[in-house]
């Protein structure tokens, strides 16, 4: 037993010491991942953050949204685009190839859309609705006739969609297919060497990278559950990097860490109280506004998110958004929402401590809210006590993510209604950069606001959006989104209560070239490869 | 006999399979929410009526329910456990790939438990009532009282974070590509952790049986003619009241086998170990469904096999079954 026990110890030792090395002299950044993400090709990733980007180091796009999320001409030299905004004539850059050594053509990007158009995927299949047609004249030339003007071509579908090696994706024909193939030859500046299924993946940097040379010559992803021990890791070295958001406990700690540096910068992720306009109760804007005004969202910030979060607008874009409408602001305060109550009626008749409608019914709520976020459950319980004291009551419900969805956005489709009265929510930073997110996040028609989750109608803002998302003139795009956030914050179909900030951290001492994208952080291509001149 | 005995439990073990394979069946799709989302990806809002059809039908989730339900079923007979909806991927691929680190994780820890649980309890009951007994009572019950997921983080902690002497995470370090000998010292360095974990919380149920059993074993009046033929107090404990204080500790043991395939859902959760627990929890919030009926059909099917084991490997333990039948 005792040689067992001394010979467990010694081989303990050995094996320290010849692991130690290995980590060190590798050359390796090893970036954290939240979960799988498949095989990471345009059909298998799984998370629009941080899957998109990584699967981007894999696969190009025609354009890039760049550090400021404006898209610049990535696979692509030269664009042309027609006076009406409908013909998009791009030449692409001289001698471009797939992993395999094959060129890239136009003839696979035209692959590209009309393989997109016909295998459905929630973020690629959509940008195809508005193509009429995709040709390529030319190996070097691809021409999208689009079927009306759009705003947010250049970002969400050029600078989106991923381009297929037609060559390797013409034999896939089903999604069934699409979703099971393991193919991972793209023209990105990584190419995937090793997918260990629940553990890691390891890219090795693409030598013949038409953008230059990559930065960093072999990435490791490992797969890291839970959130503490990812930030465990990295303290403990294990790590370099993080693709989560420190929490705002840890920031102060980790600006302390030796060898640790920490990027903060505006967030465009957003926590919002999303009203359900449809309700009998809350489609009176005037006890919306009630209800926000009840919320100190200055003290959320400090309360919450040690104030590490930026207060929210009531036009849904952050200030620190190229469209947000300057000088927007909520005011609100307890005695304004009282006042407001009273003048509308909302009285308590019955002396219950909780007020009643005209008509007699009793404003009482249910606030649903995921479990998964600990930040907004204790906002909602916040909510909840601010609401009891202007006799409004609060009943909290949380629930798992699926389980909470189910009932605020069911099937995820906004035509199919909704079962909720208020939800604590959030949207994800691409929102945010969307020229169109106004759109999506307020237009009554379900087709087009697909991300209305509250049912909100306003004839005017209609018009405006629909408007706005064939307007190509960035200036006027500004204009219209103003005016948009004006009506929004006038009707308040939902109350922006703040934008975390996006605060990262990494181990400088292994790798500290990590570009910075606005509102979302540094798992961005810019990290590892400078844009093609 | 072994015919016998199969002839007799056969149709009995059939109608459990055809029960579990109905529930794991149901249970998933009685859960709220839809596996949209990981079937088509986070924008699946923009998507339109269409679209969503083609999905659906792609995984066969536009068929009405009963049709769903006979096409699973004659899918397991042929032992065709389907695709997952999150990966793609054949669902007996993946539980094939995360089986191996279960098993090491959770049989390794079981067979650990149980040897430290037995020696524990027999020492305990042999000094019952004294202050080393009384003592692991009540370390015992502290272990038992720990919540595991605690338990992992003071771990990590402590003697990974801390001290440096154990990864902070996965089952082997990512992206070292170790080979032969320096891989498996890779994968028992990374083991140690979760494993020690999920000792310690197993113990105390082993050793309380184990001394419980024990005790009421020396109470019994072999033990008494023992002691009266001059037999040694040593010999006494381990030639005539141990092996008979081992029946219910081999019980739980043979029980606690059949799960093991279930793998140990928290640990490997906080310690991102890439098995079937972890897989499971994944599953249950991606409500991927394919792969939820697999993982608990291979659950089902494993602490099946566990009873008739436990059937068959009892009487050699016990004679008194043997003679019984």
């Amino acid at each position: 037993m005792r040689k067992l026990s001394v010979s467990l110890v010694l081989g303990v030792l050995i094996l320290m010491l010849l692991l130690a090395p290995v980590g060190a002299q590798s050359g390796a950044v090893r970036l954290a991942l939240t979960r799988d993400e498949g095989w990471l090709n345009p059909y298998t990733y799984q998370t629009g953050y941080p899957g998109w980007n990584i699967m981007t180091l894999v696969y190009d796009t025609l354009y890039y949204p760049d550090l400021n999320n404006e898209p610049i001409p990535w696979l692509v030299r030269t664009t042309r685009v027609s006076t009406d905004g409908r013909t998009w004539t791009l030449t692409l850059r001289p001698n471009l190839r797939w992993h395999d050594g094959r060129p890239l053509t136009s003839a696979d990007v035209k692959f590209t859309f009309e393989y997109a158009a016909r295998v459905a995927h929630s973020r690629w299949t959509p940008t195809t609705r508005n193509l009429e047609s995709v040709e390529a004249p030319d190996p070097q030339t691809v021409v999208f006739r689009l079927k009306q003007a759009d705003a947010g071509f250049r970002l969400r579908t050029l600078a989106d969609v991923p381009i297929l090696p037609a060559h390797i994706w013409e034999s896939v024909t089903t999604v069934a297919a699409a979703r099971a193939f393991r193919n991972t030859v793209g023209s990105g500046p990584y190419r995937v060497e090793e997918v260990q299924d629940g553990q890691f993946y390891r890219l090795a940097a693409n030598p013949q990278y038409f953008a230059g040379p990559v930065k960093v010559r072999e990435l490791v992803l490992p797969i890291i559950r839970d959130a503490t021990v990812s930030f465990t890791a990295l303290q403990a070295g294990q790590i370099d990097a993080n693709s989560r958001v420190l929490t705002p406990e840890l920031v102060a700690q980790f600006e302390k860490t030796q060898g640790i540096t920490v990027m903060r910068g505006p967030g465009f992720a957003s926590t919002i109280l999303q009203f359900n306009v449809e309700h009998p109760l809350l489609k009176d804007a005037r006890l919306r506004r009630a209800i926000a005004s009840t919320i100190n969202t200055n003290l959320m910030v400090r309360l919450l998110m040690l104030g590490y979060a930026t207060v929210g607008s009531p036009g849904y874009l952050h200030p620190a958004s190229p469209f947000y409408a300057a000088g927007l602001k909520f005011e609100g305060t307890k005695a304004r929402a009282v006042a407001i109550l009273n003048e509308a009626g909302y009285t308590d008749r019955n002396g219950d401590g909780i007020r009643e409608a005209p008509d007699g019914a009793p404003l009482q709520f249910t606030l649903l809210t995921l479990a998964g976020n600990p930040v907004r459950i204790r906002g909602a319980e916040l909510i909840r006590t601010w609401l009891k004291d202007v006799g409004i009551a609060v009943n909290v419900r949380v629930a798992e993510d699926a389980a909470i969805i189910d009932q605020v956005w069911p099937e995820f489709d906004v035509c199919r209604g909704r079962r909720f009265d208020m939800a604590v929510f959030g949207w994800s930073a691409p929102v945010m950069s969307r020229p169109t997110a106004l759109v999506d996040l307020f237009h009554s028609d379900c087709r087009i606001g697909a991300i209305n989750i509250g049912g909100y109608k306003n004839p005017a803002l209609d018009r405006l959006g629909e408007q706005l998302v064939t307007t190509v003139d960035p200036t006027r795009q500004k204009q219209i989104a103003a005016q948009m956030q004006k009506i929004v914050a006038q009707d308040l179909p939902i109350h922006v209560l703040f934008y975390p900030e996006t605060i990262m951290a990494f181990r400088s001492s292994t790798y500290d070239r990590w570009a910075f994208q606005k509102g979302q952080g540094y798992v961005t291509k810019l990290s590892f490869v400078d844009p093609p001149k | 006999m072994i015919w016998r005995f199969f002839a007799g439990k056969g149709v009995q073990y059939a109608l459990v399979l055809l029960f579990a394979a109905t529930a794991n069946f149901a249970l998933p799709r009685m859960m709220p929410g839809s596996p949209l989302v990981f079937l088509a990806g986070e924008d699946v809002g923009f998507m339109t009526e269409a679209q969503r059809t083609q999905l659906y039908q792609a995984f066969g989730l536009d068929q009405p329910i009963y049709r769903q339900y006979a096409i699973y079923l004659a899918n397991l007979a042929q032992g065709n456990l389907g695709h997952s909806f999150q990966q793609g991927r054949p669902v007996a691929e993946i539980i094939l790939a995360r089986l191996g680190w279960t098993v090491l994780l959770v049989g390794g820890a079981l067979l650990l438990a149980t040897v430290i649980g037995i020696a524990w309890g027999t020492l305990a009951a042999w000094r019952r009532g004294r202050p080393f007994d009384i003592g692991s009572l009540a370390g015992a019950m502290l272990l038992e009282s720990t919540p595991s997921f605690w338990l992992a983080m003071i771990f990590i902690a402590v003697l990974a974070a801390g001290a440096r002497w154990f990864p902070v995470f996965g089952a082997m370090t990512p992206g070292a590509g170790l080979r032969g000998t320096a891989h498996i010292l890779d994968v028992a360095w990374h083991l140690v952790l979760p494993m020690a974990t999920l000792t310690l919380i197993t113990v105390p149920t082993l050793f309380l049986i184990m001394r419980a059993s024990l005790l009421s074993v020396l109470g019994e009046q072999f033990i008494t003619s023992a002691r009266a033929k001059g037999l040694t107090e040593r010999g006494v404990m381990f030639r005539h009241a141990m092996r008979n204080a081992l029946l219910p500790v081999a019980t739980v043991f043979m029980l606690n086998l059949g799960y093991i395939v279930s793998g140990a859902t928290v640990i490997e959760t906080v310690f991102s170990y890439p098995g079937i627990g972890r897989l499971l929890f994944e599953a249950v919030l991606a409500r991927d469904y394919p792969v939820l009926q697999g993982a608990f059909f291979i659950v089902t099917v494993s602490v099946i096999m566990a009873n008739i084991a436990a059937d068959l490997i009892y009487p050699l333990l016990d004679p008194r079954v043997r003679h019984a039948r």
